[in-house]
């Protein structure tokens, strides 16, 4: 536990992932130095920082997405509810299902919408046609996307909106039923409207959900998070309520950033 | 310099950029139009000396040793054989083999031999690759003339195309497919197997078939592995992979340099008027093809 926000009195919380002493490398180029962070459940978390500043390197470490990069090396801690993801025997398959991600840009796979969504609950052992429809439902309801779609299921994925499409993405997700959910700048490629839709959505989620969210607009940040960490050429600069951070941020470099001196 | 001439020199500068503009424009386009033009005279050239010889006798019956009115029936039976032999046995280990390139190999030694050793198979020519299907199967293993033997020698002759065929139909499976599914909890053969080949189908199904018409009009390899001669009398659909098995483009070749039959000019022209339909058809359905596959999938 980091953070004593000055104005919640709320119920203690614990603390969900547990970043400490996390570097990632890219070759010899150091990409995150030295990142401490605690995220508490069922809160939202936001990155914020200029472009090339790691924000979205330091969330693909939180599932082990870099094992899938050839010269990405990552060292450090993540302990998720007290277990290092990290720790040899650790199977990050099983890690990536506990903790889901939602991309960039949405990434449905070319097969219909029923099956996008499905697609996880089944790998992990969803198996009669009643469950599987039932799961899709729920996944598609908490995305605020079933009321759009709940006609057209067997469509392809592909014909969708591009808004849409970002929620069947985190429909997706949802399906396999995860505790963290990570977002690298899940709007940036959305319009407006669905961009709202999304946000609106992340608030939705951290009832049930811890959620990381990498975002490029501060206003972003200041809507839908909880706690913001800042990040500047690969350091974790300062991260702390996200009203304390927006307000007055003790660091003089964070400062500089959101009153927009550079990014 | 006044502005004037600053001017003029601009203008004869754009003058020049716009000729050579054009110029390229022409000859591009007569680079393209001239290959159409030679395909279609190519064709109809085909069908004006091959037309009169076709008949359902002559699309049916066997071929003739020595007389006139010999048909090639078996062979076109045969090709479509050998080519199925040769697709069923080349298909799995060229797509298990670009499979691995593509989606397991890490760089180093190992899978710089492999590349390297596809890349030198895939320049020997195909008379080469014959011949050493006569040492192996028909000498050394004692088979003799076999469809077996061809569709061995065909296999070793486009095993390194469909490898490479499967790599890039594999390379443009876009990533975010794989990260999408890895990080749902999938591990990488489920990704590959659920995501990332049923995305590469449509690219991968037009390879085959474009490959399948090549095997269809290989010649070369099959005359000392696959024979000169069908098994003459029985039925024109001989199954028994262990006989020899003349396909349609040797029989073109064998009536037109060792064939006795006086009609041997006709014959030839009918069988390669077949031969280029064919192969033409494996074209045209491999585009029609990849592109209804292509929609299914993208509901587009």
């Amino acid at each position: 536990m980091i953070v004593t926000n000055a104005d919640s009195t709320s119920v203690p919380t614990s603390t969900k992932l547990k970043i400490s002493d996390l570097n990632v490398y890219y070759g010899n180029f150091h990409a995150i130095k030295n990142a401490a962070l605690d995220v508490p459940s069922n809160s939202v978390m936001a990155l914020i920082g200029p472009s090339g500043c790691g924000k979205s390197t330091f969330i693909r470490a939180l599932n082990r997405m870099h094992d899938l990069t050839p010269d990405a090396r990552v060292d450090g801690d993540v302990l998720l509810d007290g277990d290092n993801i990290y720790a040899s025997g650790v199977d990050p398959v099983e890690i990536r299902h506990r903790i889901g991600m939602v991309f960039q840009r949405p990434n449905p796979f070319p097969k219909t919408i029923y099956e996008n969504v499905i697609y996880g609950a089944k790998i992990h052992g969803l198996r009669s046609h009643k469950n599987l429809a039932e799961c899709a439902e729920r996944s598609l309801r908490q995305a605020a996307l079933w009321d759009e779609v709940k006609d057209r299921l067997h469509k392809s994925a592909l014909e969708l909106s591009g808004g849409q499409q970002q929620r069947l993405c985190i429909a997706r997700c949802l399906a396999v039923d995860p505790e963290v959910i990570l977002m690298d700048e899940p709007a940036s490629a959305l319009d407006p409207i669905a961009t709202s839709k999304i946000e609106d959505l992340i608030d939705e989620l951290k009832k049930d959900y811890t959620v990381v969210i990498v975002t490029h607009s501060m206003q972003q940040a200041a809507r839908i998070s909880d706690f913001t960490a800042f990040f500047l050429m690969g350091e974790l600069i300062e991260h702390a309520a996200t009203s304390q951070i927006f307000t007055k941020p003790k660091d003089k470099r964070t400062e500089d950033y959101i009153t927009g001196r550079y990014g | 310099m006044t502005a004037t001439a600053v001017r003029q020199r601009e203008s004869a500068g754009a003058a020049r950029r716009r000729f050579a503009d054009r110029l390229a424009t022409v000859l591009l386009w007569s680079a393209a139009i001239s290959i159409v033009v030679a395909l279609a005279f190519f064709i109809a050239y085909l069908f004006y000396l091959g037309w009169p010889a076709i008949s359902w006798h002559f699309l049916t019956a066997p071929p003739s040793e020595t007389d006139a009115g010999g048909g090639i029936g078996p062979e076109i039976f045969n090709s479509f054989y050998i080519l199925f032999l040769t697709l069923i046995i080349t298909t799995p280990i060229a797509m298990a083999g670009g499979i691995y390139l593509q989606e397991y190999a890490r760089p180093g030694a190992f899978t710089t031999i492999v590349q390297f050793c596809a890349e030198s198979l895939a320049t020997i020519p195909s008379i080469v690759m014959g011949l050493f299907g006569l040492i192996l199967f028909v000498n050394a293993f004692g088979w003799k003339f076999t469809a077996l033997g061809g569709a061995l020698t065909l296999t070793l002759l486009n095993l390194p195309a469909l490898m490479r065929v499967t790599q890039e139909a594999l390379q443009n499976v876009p990533q975010s497919f794989r990260e999408g599914s890895m990080a749902l909890g999938a591990t990488k053969w489920q990704t590959i197997r659920r995501v990332v080949l049923p995305s590469a189908i449509p690219q991968l199904t037009t390879g085959i078939v474009l490959i399948a018409g090549r095997i269809f009009g290989e010649t070369a390899a099959l005359i000392y592995t696959a024979g000169v001669s069908v098994s003459a009398g029985k039925s024109a659909f001989d199954l028994n992979p262990f006989h020899a098995a003349e396909t349609l483009s040797v029989h073109l070749w064998y009536t037109h340099s060792e064939s006795l039959v006086p009609d041997a000019n006709a014959v030839g022209n009918g069988s390669a008027l077949v031969l280029l339909v064919m192969v033409l058809a494996f074209n045209i359905f491999a585009r029609v093809m990849g592109r209804g596959l292509s929609r299914r999938l993208t509901g587009k």
